[in-house]
């Protein structure tokens, strides 16, 4: 067959036409049919969902004073894969990151792709070595933006204020409790990079702008503070106690004005610190509170109207055997007032106000002040300390409980208890934050005052207050308590350190002194405890130990908040002769 | 003669050769346009990206100063140099306070001075 220049010509087009046939439906099948798979793994290489992170939100005092906020710093990575000159870069790195050499080359000679050389770079190194690499044309070396979170105050409020992890998550203190308010909302951004990794701004996608985190504003008056830690250290120099806590509060609302530990550690150099120097001990630790809790024995004798505050209660000379037991007062008292109960701190008095009131009640009028459960206030790890119910009472548990023994109470619940005195007999949850607000100060959260119940009756409460001022005079067990121009009440407590093995301790105490200042309006409430206090055995008292030291905070407390004075009281009674008059064990 | 050289001239329509001169220096102008204007976008984009990033910058610096004012101004920290003596407290005078609320307070009560001198350290 011979085929004429016609057919030919024709064969040649229809090839064409098969040809480009083939092609455009060989593009219609990746233009439309596999356009989406395809965008897709184009959009794998090119688009990068670049995140904007949130600013974690600064904690504040009651003033604004600044308590923690962050500063910009660096994370100094490597991208092995576009490392031109090894050697030198690791020379460097070490150089201006003060790494070991060794340690640099091992991560920069690994398998490893994407290597993190060193967190919470200071912006002026990371500067400087990005101005080096890039004199000297050396690639691979990428910064990125961090931020790292500072404590201006150090160790002041550490317990409180708590500490962040390596990616900006709180672990402790309102760090951790307010973590979802103050952490924020990262945004993001979809880029597309070049082929050198610059991004391409023109083909800027979706963007969502990060929410920062809240401030929170705590309830704590760092002045306040600041007078808290400096008597707290002065203790800690004069008596070399295991452990000690402070906690000032105002009672008609709860706020927490102050709180103090110690051990203590620096927030800034929290790396260093151990583990027990970061326990917040006024919330996670429990302990026999002695005479302090002998307000609950009295104001629920009181508010049963088992007695009256006038009514005498023959105390048995000091030794009265009671199921078995004889149970022991510092004093052969005979007839005490039940104000003297309180005042003198008589054992034997307390124990027989709790045998009126009866098991059950008593037990009732225990929980009813807040011990056995958490406070509720706004910091992790606290314990509800140990309240056992009546049907696993000894029989001469009530006699040991009303003098603060056999139960287990956290410092705050103890503060808490004293204030529902101080304020009438409400028991108010202790709080720590204020409010929270924006960056810019819009009010996000107003947290008001919460009355959890009421306790006692205001008669009850006021009698208990008048019996309280006679503990803080020459009378009482805290003569040294006193602040003079003000009226104090408050109560000491002298309790035997249990031991962990059985028994208690023999020669270490917890000394206390919770109080109130003044006591006709009360402005707030302090507590001291020490534990183990290194003193002669005839000064290691809650009236001799915490109370002058109550004494210090109030006064200096009453000048700050600009208290009126009332009345001077009377003149220091000297230490010794204190001792020798009211010295209860208990 | 005249008859066959008049055949090898062409007319050249003025118009139509005018309209595509036009319709070309449009098209190479509009190209042209996208070009310069595509460069321009990139351009603006990288000026953007510097302006961001000058801005971020700016911001990280005020941050930094803000945490520097913040440290310096710290309760500790000024407690720390007043320790070492280069700040000095003053107490206020008396006639320099200015209480905004008054007290009120009954005839009888007597104002005593606060003070507690074995308390000092």
């Amino acid at each position: 067959m011979k085929w004429n220049s016609r057919t030919r010509c024709a064969l040649v087009c229809l090839g064409f036409v098969l040809l480009f046939s083939a092609f455009s439906f060989r593009l219609i099948y990746l233009q439309m049919i596999k356009h989406d798979q395809y965008a897709g793994l184009a959009a794998e290489k090119h688009v990068y969902k670049q995140p904007i992170f949130a600013e974690r939100g600064t904690i504040l005092d009651a003033n604004n004073e600044v308590l923690a906020h962050n500063v910009p710093v660096e994370t100094v990575v490597a991208d092995a894969t576009h490392l031109t000159d090894t050697d030198a870069t690791v020379d460097f790195v070490s150089n201006e990151l003060k790494l070991p050499r060794e340690e640099v080359s091992e991560k920069l000679h690994g398998d490893r792709r994407y290597i993190v050389l060193k967190r919470e770079v200071p912006k002026a190194i990371s500067d400087s070595l990005r101005q080096k690499l890039r004199a000297q044309n050396l690639r691979g070396i990428y910064f990125e933006r961090d931020a790292t979170r500072i404590y201006p105050n150090g160790l002041m409020l550490c317990h409180v204020i708590g500490f962040t992890d390596f990616e900006h998550h709180g672990i402790q203190g309102v760090e951790g409790s307010l973590d979802e308010y103050l952490r924020g909302q990262d945004g993001y951004r979809y880029i597309e990079h070049n082929r050198a990794g610059q991004e391409l701004v023109l083909y800027r996608g979706q963007e969502r702008a990060p929410r920062n985190g809240y401030q929170v504003h705590l309830t704590v008056d760092l002045n306040l503070q600041n007078i808290v830690e400096n008597e707290l250290d002065a203790a800690m120099r004069e008596y070399s106690p295991k452990k000690a806590t402070i906690i000032l509060m105002r009672p008609q609302t709860g706020e927490i004005l102050a709180m103090a530990n110690r051990p203590a550690f620096d927030l800034n150099h929290r790396s260093e610190a151990k583990p027990e120097q970061m326990k917040n001990r006024a919330i996670s630790d429990m302990m026999e509170p002695g005479s302090t809790f002998k307000i609950v024995t009295a104001a629920a004798a009181l508010n049963e109207h088992k007695f009256r505050l006038d009514s005498y209660i023959f105390c048995e000379k000091g030794i009265w055997n009671y199921g078995g037991t004889a149970l022991h007062d510092h004093a052969a008292f005979t007839d005490l007032s039940v104000k003297d109960i309180l005042v003198k701190s008589s054992n034997v008095g307390a124990a027989k106000l709790a045998v009126s009131v009866g098991d059950q009640k008593f037990y009732e009028y225990i929980r009813r002040f807040g011990f056995g459960e958490r406070t509720g206030v706004e910091l992790p790890g606290e314990i509800p300390g140990l309240i056992r119910p009546p049907q696993s009472w000894s029989k001469i548990s009530i006699t040991h409980i009303p003098m603060g023994h056999e139960i287990g109470v956290t410092a705050l619940q103890m503060t808490a208890a004293m204030a529902a005195i101080a304020n009438g007999g409400k028991l108010m949850t202790p709080r720590i934050v204020k409010s929270i607000t924006t960056s810019d100060g819009k009010t996000v959260s107003t947290l008001s005052p919460i009355v959890l119940r009421e306790v006692i009756s205001p008669q009850t409460a006021s009698q208990i207050g008048s019996a309280l001022r006679g503990v803080v005079s020459d009378r009482g067990t805290a003569a040294a308590a006193a602040v003079p121009g003000f009226i104090i009440a408050g109560k000491t407590g002298t309790a035997q350190k249990v031991d962990p093995h059985g028994g208690y301790e023999k020669g270490q105490y917890v000394v206390s002194f919770c109080g109130y200042v003044p006591a006709d309006h009360p402005e707030f409430v302090g507590l001291v405890v020490l534990d183990d206090a290194q003193t002669k055995p005839e000064l290691n008292y809650g009236g001799l130990v915490a109370g002058p030291i109550f004494s210090r905070i109030a006064e200096k407390a009453a000048r700050y908040l600009d208290l009126e004075p009332h009345e001077e009281i009377r003149k220091a009674i000297p230490v010794e002769r204190v001792a020798l008059t009211n010295a209860p064990r208990h | 003669m005249n008859r066959s050289r008049r055949k090898n001239w062409n007319t050249v329509n003025a118009a139509s050769l005018a309209r595509w001169i036009v319709l070309t220096a449009f098209l190479a102008l509009t190209g042209l346009s996208y070009v310069y204007l595509t460069l321009q976008l990139y351009h603006l984009g990288d000026r953007k990206k510097a302006l961001e990033t000058e801005v971020a910058n700016l911001r990280m610096q005020n941050e930094v100063g803000s945490a520097q004012i913040a440290a310096l101004t710290s309760r500790s920290a000024l407690q720390r140099r007043l320790k070492e003596g280069y700040l000095k407290m003053i107490p206020i005078a008396e006639h320099n306070i200015v209480r905004l609320t008054m007290p009120t307070r009954n005839q009888e009560d007597i104002l005593q001075p606060v003070s507690n001198q074995r308390a000092a350290r």
